[in-house]
């Protein structure tokens, strides 16, 4: 018994030692990668880089100064504000070394050795160049105005608001530090996979998650890398595989619609139309092309529908006049009154810019027929686009800030969900499972306010 | 894999808050099925005598019989109250400045320092007066044929305000200018409450549900007119007879 | 209360076409400019949005998108001698209110006058002899060419996403489009818009009987459209809701679609609205303008706003307004014929014929702006004046651009206004009628003209504009001719019944009904400074700082809608303020 609780005794006591030593051993940052021969200055580079790593889209609150933190971003356990990354002393970074710029940008570490939430994509920054580090050191520190924003502690509760316990956190999810494939190639597949992988950080909203938040996959070689994710409500749709989104799309209909927002199959609205309006516009031609071959270069990808579309020789009218394609599309121009309600609908509150053949037009209305929105296994997206409609970003290609009006105040709640039913399996679309009114109470109420 | 809420920042500003109008439309619908019965209707603006006689003369101008709705099926009286209580009524648009000169030649346009309200108002009162002088009773207790009368007279007297088609835009004839003397003691601020009435008539059998009249969409599937559909790129060029029925801006379906 | 604000390179009064136009060709050079609306502000969502803008009443009855009377307006009068009466309530024509202007309410019919229409009094005089003017008649030459406007209408129809079929490219003839068309360097930019039966029958008819028809030109979209700022326009879906409407589905050219969200991303670009200019100010010696004086609706104050251009981008009767309140030229004298501002208003001579075909199936609600068929076998170039004894010219057109049922259904003659007859009427007749109408010119004359008036103010105290017009003979036999023409056509086509409704002698101006939003003239654009307002860049011959865009330069109308030349004239005039006027400020003739 004696021995018993002398072991028990000596277990508590490693234990708590473990926990002391797991709680205050102190961290450490990495050491920076070799610096590229042919890098520009920093200088030159640092606005450029910050608009590849898009920090403006989490660390400017709305109506707030650029830069200067203070975005609450809701996570499952609690809200966090962004952080000030203007180089004031006090409320933002002024006086970080660019050891401690470093250690935020790729191991999640603020200046004082505090781990930060996985809110900041360290676990993709985790590959960027020093060329690109040094850029955005560059930028924050030297090129911004200091803006002085005392942001709002976050909102988490025990054992949450843990600092300590990311350390665990990080054991499973960081990747290797450093890049493996070539940053600066001019093969624009590798370019296009520093992009996206590196500082786009598209995988944090274009990959699942695991239970513990761990982002399944960092690079193209993992399976579950940019198979589509959750944000907000919405889906990130899939970019690869058999869901994906940009399936059959040219590498120049990916760049267009990364450029300005749209293109002849889609537009791009909610947090998606951020990154465009605060990152992908800017992007030189080279690489946003760098990012698209890539893009299509991932398995379930490829051009295989670039034929269909392209400029017909008349007009609407004419495409429309032609024998329908679809047993939708012969319904809805029959306007026949014994059509099903879910028709009937769409003829009164969608055919206008979707048309009966759900093909919308060419870079101002998205296609219906066969849009990952419409028939994404949530179908919260497709409700929220109904009820409260959406807006394309102003780009400078496209500066259309292109909006469709929401329908809350014309449909009801039963009638948004046979309208939605009948969207996902409407033409060529093939998504499973019908719309409850259920759910699209939950977001008229949720999104009312 | 599940797929945990990430980042969820807030997007809703620029969305613009037509959550926060919403169910506007939609009560508008409930409230149309709702509507009560024409009798038991309180109007805004007109008076117990003014509403029998908008009851009566719409119901003239549009009969109930024959194909298609009347005015009183489709509530035009609701319309023209409606209106008369609002904007329209209390000429909120038009430019009411001074001198006034009522008998000014019609074709150049209306000169009457009266609202469209007042002037149903004053028309209504002298017309009653002057059908119990001639038929022994005020206009809505006459018998059809003698309303008809009343309103064929209305019309001859006072010139019409000049509300002739515009079937084709920008290449439309000009009105019939038939300045007239004025029936049943309307002075020249009253001169163009027939045509007014016509006209607003013709606005509440034809307007969206949403202003009180065209109840049920009736008259829009009468003449086969979809209303708020507003999409039809499928049928340009073809000659058959397009079968839906209407829907309305709130989103009623008929 | 009042205020004065920073002096800018450049102030636009009116934020419709021309002052977009204007506003995007200067911000681009880099110019500090504001833009003065008078309106509310405008966009597709919300204002013009899905589905609320369908609504006949507010918008096609009531005018939403319309001037206030209450607000502006002017008064009218058919002779001198007559006493003229305010414009209480909206009737013959309806100038647009806010952001966008009439260009958000068109129909989007687009037109390049006739080479011959700018140089009209020397080609009659040179054709058919000085004697074929009458002697009121007060028509001069715009002092530009078509030549010198073509690349500026190529740009205005590009930048629009005009839909048509070119009938004269390079000096080759091309089948299906307007023969009579002044030469272009290239086809429009979209392919013209389907059509429905009734202009489809028209066409077969016309052509049988030897005339050219081809499809109206349109800036109602037949297919996605991008123009050079970037800006798109969606296909049109035939809603059936154009002229008096803004457009629901980002298809009817407009500012909105084609310039505004490109022009605001300049940032040395502003704009305010409910901001409406009540004076141009001049310096001391007349010479130049200071800037303007407006009334800032939401500080309730009087702003003198410096600037070293003005630009004059409002409605066209407006625009002279204000140059008659600020002392800009010499206000026109018709007695006497001298002076300049106000001088040679005139309108647009149109009329009709309606078609009833009890067997055949229209579906009018199925309608874009501009649909319909049109020939120009009777343009001004192709009649002999002296022949047919009056001066002008017309397009005719078959087809409808709505079925809206408040604004008239068409009934056979006869038919009683109101009753069982009149309701059976519009069941039996809607959807199976059409009408083949007449678009003509009208000259302008020694006494129709625009003055101030001497008893009517404002809401500011200002006094109205007056507006002193009439019908004349020369036009009255010009729409006549045209009735023959179009009745013969109309018999060919054998409806069951028809009907006509043209101008006769002895027609007076009645303002009640609508007619046509094209009221031209008043600040007209000419060769010397003792007949026009304006030199052949729009540009003031007394303040060369001031420049008066809009259809207020036209001598006298054209045959065919305005937009089209007043879009080529603002990019013309741009053009020279850029290229010519900005290295070396001053007249540029």
């Amino acid at each position: 018994m004696k021995t018993f609780l002398r072991i028990l005794g000596a277990l508590v006591i490693v234990g708590v030692v473990a926990l002391l030593v797991f709680i205050f051993w102190p961290v450490s940052r990495s050491a920076p990668t070799q610096v590229a021969a042919n890098a520009p200055e920093p200088a030159e580079h640092g606005e450029y880089a910050m608009r590849l790593a898009d920090c403006a889209a989490c660390h400017t609150a709305e109506g707030g100064e650029p830069f200067a933190g203070g975005r609450p971003i809701e996570s499952p356990v609690g809200t966090i504000y962004s952080a000030n990354i203007t180089p004031d002393p006090e409320t933002g970074i002024g006086g970080w070394t660019l050891a401690e710029f470093r250690g935020a940008l790729i191991d999640g570490l603020d200046e004082e050795g505090h781990h930060l939430y996985p809110a900041m994509p360290y676990t993709n920054y985790r590959g960027l160049t020093e060329t690109d580090i040094a850029g955005l050191y560059h930028y924050f520190i030297e090129d911004l105005e200091p803006v002085r924003n005392e942001v709002p502690a976050n909102d988490l509760p025990f054992p949450f608001d843990q600092r300590w316990g990311l350390r665990a956190w990080k054991w499973v999810a960081m990747p290797d530090v450093g890049f493996a494939s070539g940053a600066t190639s001019d093969d624009p597949i590798e370019r296009g996979a520093y992009l996206v992988e590196g500082p786009g950080h598209c995988g944090a909203c274009h990959s699942p998650r695991n239970t513990l938040f761990v982002q399944d996959g960092y690079t193209a070689s993992d399976a579950g890398f940019l198979t589509g994710g959750v944000i907000a409500g919405w889906t990130a749709p899939a970019l690869r595989g058999e869901d994906s989104a940009i399936a059959g799309w040219t590498a120049e209909e990916v760049a267009q619609i990364l450029g300005t927002g749209r293109n002849a199959h889609a537009a791009i609205n909610g947090e998606m139309a951020l990154v465009v309006e605060d990152s992908t516009q800017y992007l030189t031609a080279d690489d946003l092309m760098a990012v698209s071959q890539y893009l299509v270069g991932l398995d379930g990808n490829g051009a295989n529908r670039g034929q269909e579309q392209g400029t017909p020789s008349g007009g609407l009218a004419e495409r429309l006049l032609d024998d329908p394609a679809t047993q939708t599309e012969r319904i809805l121009a029959s306007a026949d009154p014994g059509m099903p309600e879910g028709a009937r609908l769409y003829l009164d509150n969608c055919g206008a810019c979707h048309f009966v053949d759900g093909k919308g037009a060419d870079e101002v209305f998205p296609e219906l027929d066969g849009s990952s929105i419409v028939q994404a296994g949530e179908p919260t997206g497709l409700i929220s686009m109904i009820l409260h409609g959406g807006a394309l970003p102003s780009t400078e290609a496209r500066p259309y800030a292109l909006r469709m009006p929401g329908f809350a105040d014309r449909l009801s709640d039963d009638e948004v969900a046979t309208l939605a039913s009948f969207l996902r399996t409407a033409w060529n679309n093939e998504a499973s499972g019908t719309v409850e009114a259920g759910a699209v109470a939950d977001m008229r109420s949720e999104e009312g306010g | 894999m599940s797929h945990p809420t990430y980042l969820n920042t807030t997007r809703r500003g620029f969305l613009g808050g037509t959550a926060a109008a919403s169910a506007l439309a939609l009560g508008d619908r409930a409230q149309a099925q709702d509507a009560p019965p024409l009798e038991e209707y309180t109007p805004e603006y007109l008076s117990a005598a003014e509403w029998a006689f908008v009851m009566a003369a719409t119901a003239r101008i549009i009969p109930s019989d024959g194909a298609g709705p009347g005015a009183i099926e489709t509530r035009v009286p609701v319309f023209i109250d409606l209106q008369l209580a609002g904007d329209f009524g209390n000429a909120a648009d038009l430019y009411m400045e001074g001198p006034f000169k009522p008998d000014a030649p019609d074709t150049l346009g209306p000169q009457s320092p009266l609202t469209p309200a007042e002037i149903y108002r004053g028309a209504i009162e002298r017309i009653d007066a002057a059908c119990t002088d001639e038929y022994g009773n005020v206009f809505a207790d006459l018998d059809p044929t003698q309303q008809d009368e009343v309103l064929s007279a209305l019309e001859e007297g006072p010139s019409t305000s000049g509300n002739t088609p515009d079937m084709a835009e920008d290449a439309g004839g000009g009105a019939p200018n038939t300045d007239g003397s004025t029936a049943f003691g309307l002075t020249p601020e009253l001169k163009e409450f027939f045509s007014l009435l016509v006209q607003n008539t013709k606005e509440g059998y034809f307007a969206d549900p949403m202003y009180g009249g065209n109840a049920d969409m009736a008259a829009w599937s009468y003449i086969g007119f979809p209303g708020a559909r507003g999409s039809y790129a499928e049928w340009v060029g073809r000659e058959e007879d397009y079968p839906l029925g209407p829907v309305s801006i709130s989103g009623e379906r008929a | 209360m009042a205020r004065t604000d920073t002096k800018r390179d450049v102030v636009i009064v009116g934020l419709g076409w021309t002052g977009a136009i204007a506003g995007i060709e200067l911000a681009k050079e880099g110019l500090d400019i504001l833009a003065l609306e008078r309106g509310p502000d405008r966009s597709t969502v919300p204002d013009f949005k899905y589905p609320d803008v369908i609504d006949e009443l507010r918008f096609g009855i009531r005018y939403g998108y319309m001037q206030r009377p209450k607000k502006s307006t002017l008064t009218i009068r058919r002779s001198l001698d007559e006493e003229a009466m305010p414009y209480r309530r909206l009737g013959s024509f309806l100038p647009g209110d806010g952001v966008g202007g009439a260009g958000i309410h068109w129909n989007g019919q687009t037109w390049r006058p006739q080479a011959q229409e700018y140089r009209l009094r020397t080609y009659v005089e040179e054709t058919f002899g000085a004697d074929a003017i009458p002697e009121d008649m007060t028509i001069q030459d715009w002092g530009v060419t078509a030549e010198e406007l073509e690349p500026y209408y190529d740009r205005f129809e590009y930048m629009a996403g005009i839909s048509g079929q070119a009938g004269v490219v390079n000096g080759e003839t091309i089948e299906g489009g307007n023969p009579f068309e002044p030469n272009r360097s290239r086809d429009y930019p979209l392919p013209p818009l389907a059509q429905q039966p009734d202009s489809l029958h028209f066409a077969d008819v016309a052509r049988q009987m030897g005339y050219h028809p081809f499809p109206r030109p349109a800036a109602n979209a037949s297919a996605p459209h991008v123009n050079e700022y970037g800006m798109q326009l969606g296909p049109c879906n035939y809603c059936g809701f154009c002229a008096r409407y803004g457009c629901l589905n980002y298809s009817k050219s407009s500012p909105q679609t084609c310039v505004l969200d490109a022009l605001k991303r300049y940032e040395n670009f502003n704009y305010r609205v409910n901001s409406e200019v009540l004076r141009v100010n001049l310096a001391e010696d007349g010479q130049t303008a200071t800037g303007v004086t407006y009334w800032d609706a939401e500080a309730e104050e009087e702003v003198t706003q410096p600037a070293d251009i003005v630009i004059l981008a409002a409605y066209s009767i407006h625009n002279v307004h204000l140059m008659l309140l600020s002392g800009i030229g010499e206000p026109y004298n018709p007695q006497t014929g001298t002076g300049t501002t106000g001088k040679n208003y005139s309108y647009q001579m149109n009329g009709g014929t309606t078609m009833f075909f009890n067997d055949r199936q229209f579906n009018p609600f199925v309608a874009a702006g501009s649909s319909g068929m049109s020939i120009n076998d009777f343009g001004m170039e192709q009649i002999d004046y002296a022949a047919e004894g009056f001066i002008g010219g017309s397009y005719m057109t078959c087809g409808h651009s709505n079925g809206q049922p408040i604004r008239g259904i068409a009934v056979p003659e006869g038919t009683p206004n109101w009753g069982a007859d009149w309701k059976q009427a519009v069941g039996e007749h809607y959807g199976h009628s059409t009408s083949l109408g007449s678009h003509g010119s009208n000259m302008s004359y020694r006494d129709c003209y625009l003055d101030l008036d001497p008893t009517y103010t404002d809401p500011h105290g200002r006094p109205l504009l007056r507006l002193t017009f009439d019908w004349k003979d020369n036009d009255i036999r010009m729409t006549q001719f045209m009735r023959q023409r179009i009745e013969e056509i109309v018999e060919a086509m054998e409806p069951d019944s028809w009907q006509s409704s043209y101008k006769e002698d002895g027609a007076t101006y009645d303002v009640r009904p609508y007619q046509t939003t094209h009221n031209v003239g008043g600040a007209i654009m000419g060769e010397s400074p003792q007949t026009s307002s304006i030199n052949r860049f729009q540009q003031a011959w007394g303040q060369h700082n001031v420049f008066v865009l809009g259809a207020s330069s036209f001598p006298q109308n054209i045959q065919y809608n305005p937009t089209g030349a007043v879009g080529a004239l603002a990019y013309w005039t741009t053009d020279a303020i850029v290229n010519q006027y900005l290295p070396n400020p001053g007249p540029l003739v």
